[in-house]
């Protein structure tokens, strides 16, 4: 609340002092509860148990004792799930990094190149979402199965393999990355490229200087938009990597379903966000510095 | 009547306990002499408990319990509810078998209506039953949830006089390792873990659990290999391939088995037990696990190609089963009762066995049986095969997570 009253001052400063009324916010502040009591209830809430799970204690099938057991936590530094964690962090990344040289060139000529057909591109690129992702990764797998055209007639037989699940990984996100990177090409003044090029920048210079920079805020935001589900991802290493490269997201689940263990599966949860939460003030790093330049 | 006046068992919740003494004290004070519980409850308490708590739709007529059949549930003499709340595997139950239940002369006198609705896994009905509040008066547990359930007590210990087509059933599945005692469960079918693999490709003389697992190694170049997913599927059918205890407990069996487990990962392409049964009848799947029931169905899907061999193994295997429970907290124990009783006809058995084609060990049912069903040793496994088979079972919290263990350090190698 506090900051919320706070940040309009912040806005008026420059403005004149008598302007300063207007900006204060118009509606009671109670008028949120709803909201924040949904927060607290179904987004809260649910944290507070995971918590409470990771560091009770298993006593028999189905039955915890709460307290202060941190051996759970002990458990995770095991090299077995370091290098689960690892895999999956590193398998994430490369996937994002796919996505931005998959993602970026097609928004940068959707935004530039196209005109009449803009929106339709946009939305060929926003369609596969209104399937379901699990069903949109069953058809993945039938284009990779070894007996289908890309293995037998291209040559490229990677189901069930690493490199399946890094294929579903971009597949499954690009557009999740191209939007944000589409909006913020968007709004590009390309006039500033011709300036560039009138005080003699080469074209790939000017890109690097001007636009790169420009949209580097749309690029980070998308990046965290696929890294961060992706490190989080269940079916697709289920699916494509047929049980021979696994994620976090799977041994959590094995550990929910089969062993009953609640405990460790949420202090691997936990684990996970600890890990994940490193990049997410990266991003707020980021999109802090944007909103200071006003980009 | 019975010569101990003073026991009386009465269906209802504990809770409700302080207010039959009020009820006692109350009727015997209303009579001016003393009664006992039993007396003072049937000369018409129940109807001012019925008025007192009009609201318990669970609440059992106490007035007819009776404790002269000797068993813990007093159930015997007790009317038959009008109502049913089954929770089972979906499909698994014949559409006529609800049916014809309904229209059982005592049943349609009692007006029963029968409710039922579905879990996916025994981890999901585990999960309802523990998080409490739930009515059901039938559930569906396969072996190691009813160990479980056993031990936890959540089981209502059944009363065999009201199942007297019990006797219909083949008496070496009435006492199996996960209920000792055979008091808490009526088996309903079962079925065994076997083998396949594509015959043109594989020609080696496959017979045990241990021969398939050596065969993949030398084949998995030829094509996609499969082993059954899941800890408790993946550790102890190894085990047992190695000749030791499924359930074993002890730490140099647990190293024994990992290490096997990882000599042969090289050989398996897919862990996975729910595709399978498509991509082999699609003849993806040149060696694979799978489930007598699976197998009979990809061995049929292949028929034309007539490529899939099917093993039964000799030696050690799993066998499971899924089984006729009622909870603890059923509100309607003696319908539950006539439902399995019910399920045990030979008539009954016959039709179940027609529509989810898994074996019900019942020998005047199997007899009756069309020849092709009967003598396909993939459903009617023979018992030379099962008298070597082990249920898999949750032996305690800390076997499991040492399976799970081997298992994720099986997958992620």
């Amino acid at each position: 609340m506090a900051v919320a009253e706070k940040t309009p001052d912040v806005a008026a400063a420059p403005a004149a002092t008598r302007r300063r009324r207007s900006f204060k916010p118009r509606y009671p502040a109670w008028l949120t509860v709803p909201s924040l009591l949904y927060y607290t209830v179904f987004f809260l809430g649910p944290m507070a148990i995971l918590v409470a799970f990771s560091l009770a204690t298993q006593q028999g099938f189905g039955s915890l004792k709460y307290g202060f057991d941190t051996s759970q936590y002990h458990q995770i530094a095991s090299p077995l799930y370091l290098s689960i964690f690892e895999r999956t962090l590193v398998m994430a990344g490369l996937g994002t990094v796919l996505a931005i040289a998959v993602g970026y060139p097609v928004a940068y000529w959707m935004a530039r190149y196209l005109s009449t057909y803009k929106m339709l591109a946009l939305l060929l690129i926003v369609v596969p979402f209104w399937t379901s992702f699990l069903i949109r990764t069953y058809a993945l797998k039938i284009i990779l199965d070894p007996h289908g055209y890309l293995a037998k007639d291209v040559g490229i037989n990677i189901l069930y393999t690493k490199y399946a699940v890094a294929v579903g990984l971009v597949y499954n996100y690009l557009p999740l990355f191209i939007l944000p990177v589409f909006a913020s090409l968007e709004r590009m003044d390309w006039t500033l490229i011709e300036a560039a090029t009138d005080l003699g920048a080469r074209p790939f210079t000017a890109f690097r200087e001007i636009t790169l920079r420009l949209t580097l805020p749309g690029v980070v935001t998308g990046a965290l938009l696929v890294f961060i589900p992706m490190t989080g991802e269940y079916i697709i290493p289920n699916i494509l990597g047929g049980g021979n490269y696994e994620f976090v997201g799977n041994v959590i689940g094995d550990q929910f379903n089969q062993a009953q263990n609640q405990p460790f599966g949420s202090a691997l949860s936990i684990g996970l966000m600890l890990a994940l939460s490193v990049f997410v003030i990266a991003y707020i790093l980021v999109a802090t510095k944007e909103e200071q330049f006003g980009a | 009547m019975n010569t101990d006046h003073d026991r009386l068992n009465i269906l209802a919740p504990r809770a409700i306990k302080p207010k039959f003494d009020y009820l006692h004290r109350e009727v015997q004070r209303a009579a001016g002499r003393p009664l006992t519980r039993r007396q003072a409850l049937g000369l018409g308490g129940m109807a001012l408990f019925a008025a007192a708590c009009s609201s318990t739709a669970t609440t059992q007529s106490g007035t007819s319990s009776s404790s002269s059949s000797g068993s813990a549930n007093a159930l015997a003499g007790k009317p038959l509810e009008n109502h049913l709340e089954i929770y089972n595997w979906s499909e698994y139950d014949d559409p006529s078998t609800f049916t014809k239940f309904k229209k059982l002369p005592a049943e349609a006198q009692a007006g029963m209506t029968v409710h039922e609705t579905f879990y996916s896994s025994n981890d999901e009905l585990l999960a309802k039953l523990h998080a409490g509040g739930t009515s059901y008066d039938i559930i569906v547990p396969s072996q190691n949830a009813v160990a479980e359930l056993v031990q936890e007590n959540s089981l209502m210990r059944l009363d065999k006089a009201l199942l007297p087509n019990l006797k219909n059933l083949d008496p070496s599945f009435l006492k199996p390792s996960y209920d000792p005692t055979g008091e808490y469960h009526i088996i309903k079918d079962f079925g065994i873990t076997m083998f396949f693999f594509n015959n043109k490709i594989v020609t080696d003389e496959l017979k045990t659990m241990h021969d398939f697992y050596m065969a993949l190694p030398n084949h998995v170049s030829k094509g996609r290999t499969n082993l059954l997913d899941g800890a408790e599927e993946v550790v102890p059918l190894a085990l047992m391939a190695l000749g030791l205890d499924p359930n074993t407990t002890s730490e140099s069996d647990f190293n024994q088995v990992k290490s096997f487990l990882l000599s042969i990962r090289k050989g398996v392409t897919t862990i996975d037990s729910s595709a399978y049964i498509d991509d082999a009848i699609a003849g993806k799947i040149i060696l694979s696990q799978g489930w007598n029931g699976d197998v009979r169905r990809i061995v049929q899907g292949r028929a034309k190609q007539k490529d899939i061999t099917a093993i039964i193994p000799n030696e050690a295997s799993e066998i499971w089963a899924d089984n006729w429970c009622i909870p603890a907290s059923a509100p309607h124990p003696v319908a539950a009762h006539a439902w399995i009783n019910w399920l045990l006809t030979p008539s009954t058995a016959v039709t179940e066995m027609n529509y989810h084609n898994y074996k019900i060990p019942m020998p005047s049912a199997l007899d009756q049986l069309s020849s092709d069903l009967k003598n396909d040793p993939m459903f009617n496994v023979p018992k030379s095969y099962t008298d070597n088979y082990h249920y898999i079972l949750n032996v305690s919290p800390q076997v499991v997570e040492a399976r799970t263990q081997i298992y994720s350090e099986f997958k992620a190698a």
